[in-house]
């Protein structure tokens, strides 16, 4: 097989940066969460923003494999299995980046012992661990010898509600604080729910093209299609109900343009712009017509766009609420360091050397263990059809040829 | 039912900053950080003025934990770190707080300051009274209404050290208490009331400003 060298040298680095991401955790459980950039005004910054990022990227997968069977769209059967592996290791990660974000891991089960069920963290605790099992459970079912249809089908009704409870739970997170006006609107569940969707099917199809590409697993290329038109609708959704919130906090010119200005013209309008040109109208553009979804290239590169643009969606949606505190008067709030100037009237953040390293880490490794799942649960089925190899071979060079 | 509130009059109120430095000392905060802090209104620095001369004002408004009857900290703690203590204040269980800082996102005062690394004190050595427990990294802190203090009887360091006297301390269920006679008779006014939080702590003077 030719997947062992074309894995290699990918699988090394990857590992590179997974140790010196689990090093880095290290240094900051003995250091302490100084050695961030986040302080007592930006008080949750590159793990909580990446954490929203990835449980947004799990919902493609579950919900295109669920739906195969809730909505009964055989065509979607087939890539059942890479989407659940590639909902499952996002969740995972989500769960690693909450765990490196709190200031005393050791006291974890906390969560456990003394859970506060007003809190939406606790609620998101219990929606985040139900997503996995039954992520897990799911994709035990299918990798069966023979799946057991029914199960699957009960399976599938529940992990399609539960998908979209995860979206909604991590929302209102946010959403529902009434200290921080640029979070506290009932849009909040929605608009996660789409972005969700978009950034994870996305990413379903860069990955599924990427596995045809090294040939771990093939699909045909009219169910990329199919899939491209379900992710423009996603898309347009998402920058439907974006507008619907921009307009509604400018309109009226009040208080909350305090916050849309953050992000029209403020320290925040770099993502914000970059998300609505390269994440909304750029990939609507192109994957409007139907000829440009029939282009491997187009989808990719578009996929490739609204992944890139939630992220920088995730970036301003979080730090929109830190920018200006509610009380903002003279000399404003202490940042919590022992420096020369403790204070400040603005949120001012960067992330740290040690922040980036353990995110890039966190990312490698949930790569690595994709990569490794992917192997392992659908190289073998790959090699028993060898017969359908001419088909692969069809699919690599279309796909190089875009 | 005790439930302890305090008075903060802004008339009297001179921006010395004894409050803040009483409480560092009390409660043995470390550098970097306050629980207790005195804004001016007008620009970003420190003693500023509102309006363009000569046409000024300087108002000085301390800012520490409200100490809310509807805390968004107290709901949004995931394990219960934060919890109501027997006189309604606001407390934290600095042995069960896994430093998620989700209160710190709820809170809509900025009030609720974090341990991010080992704690540095000029001098090096715990001062204080020794009676208030000394907080690991990782934990959220803030004001207590000085509980070590109050349990006994006495006053909240910062109304005990206030030259100008502009802070009263006491029980609010009180109709007769000095705080409930002078929220009624001044209109004691609660920072962010909008925000529905129901804040123990009122200011008179405050003309709606904040």
């Amino acid at each position: 097989m030719t997947i062992k060298t074309k894995f290699n040298l990918p699988t090394v680095i990857l590992g590179i940066f997974a140790v010196m991401g689990f090093s880095a955790i290290g240094y900051q459980l003995v250091n302490g969460l100084g050695v961030t950039g986040m302080n007592n005004i930006v008080s949750w910054g590159t793990y909580i923003m990446l954490f929203m990022f990835f449980v947004g990227l799990s919902a493609g997968g579950l919900i295109v494999s669920s739906s195969a069977t809730v909505f009964n769209i055989p065509s979607f059967k087939v890539v059942a299995k890479p989407a659940t592996i590639l909902s499952t290791v996002c969740v995972i990660v989500a769960a690693g980046f909450i765990m490196v974000d709190l200031g005393n891991p050791f006291r974890m089960l906390n969560l456990l012992l003394h859970s506060n069920f007003k809190s939406p963290l606790m609620w998101d605790v219990m929606v985040i661990s139900l997503y996995l099992v039954i992520n897990v459970l799911y994709l035990y079912l299918m990798t069966r010898e023979k799946p057991n249809q029914k199960a699957m089908k009960i399976m599938s009704s529940v992990a399609l509600p539960v998908a979209i409870l995860v979206h909604s739970v991590t929302a209102w997170i946010f959403g529902l604080q009434i200290a921080r006006g640029a979070w506290h609107t009932a849009i909040m569940a929605p608009l996660f729910v789409a972005s969700a969707l978009d950034s994870g099917l996305a990413l379903l199809l860069i990955v599924l093209v990427l596995l045809a590409t090294f040939k771990v697993f093939v699909v045909e290329k009219k169910l990329i299609t199919t899939l491209a038109g379900l992710l423009v609708t996603f898309v347009a959704v998402d920058a439907y109900l974006l507008l619907s919130e921009m307009i509604t906090m400018i309109y009226p010119q009040g208080e909350a343009m305090h916050h849309a200005e953050v992000l029209i013209s403020g320290q925040l309008a770099p993502y914000f712009w970059i998300q609505v040109i390269l994440g909304l109208v750029v990939p609507l553009a192109i994957l409007l017509f139907k000829k440009n979804r029939e282009k491997m290239r187009l989808v990719v590169f578009s996929s490739a766009l609204i992944v890139f643009g939630v992220l920088c969606k995730r970036i301003w949606l979080l730090f929109s609420a830190f920018v200006h505190p509610n009380i903002a008067e003279g000399q404003g709030i202490t940042l919590g360091y022992n420096q020369p100037n403790i204070w400040s009237t603005v949120g001012t953040y960067s992330p740290s050397l040690v922040e980036l390293m353990i995110s890039v880490g966190l990312i490698s490794f949930g790569i690595l263990l994709f990569s490794f799942l992917a192997k392992k649960i659908l190289v073998q089925k790959s090699s028993q059809e060898n017969q359908f190899s001419d088909k692969e071979g069809k699919i690599y060079s279309m796909v190089k040829n875009g | 039912m005790m439930r302890y509130g305090m008075v903060i009059d802004l008339e009297k109120c001179m921006g010395c900053h004894t409050c803040s430095i009483s409480c560092k000392m009390q409660n043995n905060i470390p550098q970097g950080m306050l629980w207790n802090r005195v804004v001016s209104v007008g620009d970003e620095g420190l003693d500023s003025v509102e309006g363009l001369f000569p046409n000024v004002k300087r108002k000085y408004i301390p800012i520490a934990c409200q100490h809310c009857d509807n805390a968004p900290c107290q709901k949004a703690c995931p394990v219960g770190a934060t919890y109501y203590d027997e006189n309604g204040s606001v407390q934290i269980d600095y042995g069960r707080c896994i430093g998620c800082r989700y209160c710190m996102a709820a809170c809509p005062y900025n009030v609720r300051v974090f341990n991010w690394e080992e704690a540095e004190r000029h001098p090096d050595f715990n001062y204080g009274d020794g009676v208030v427990p000394v907080r690991d990294v990782g934990v959220v802190e803030k004001c207590t209404f000085c509980k070590e203090r109050t349990s006994e009887g006495l006053d909240p360091m910062c109304v005990e050290c206030c030259p100008a006297e502009a802070r009263v301390f006491g029980d609010l269920d009180d109709p007769k208490s000095e705080v409930s006679r002078l929220i009624r008779e001044r209109n004691g006014e609660q920072l962010l009331k909008e925000k529905g939080t129901k804040p123990k702590v009122y200011y008179l003077g405050l003309n709606g400003e904040v």
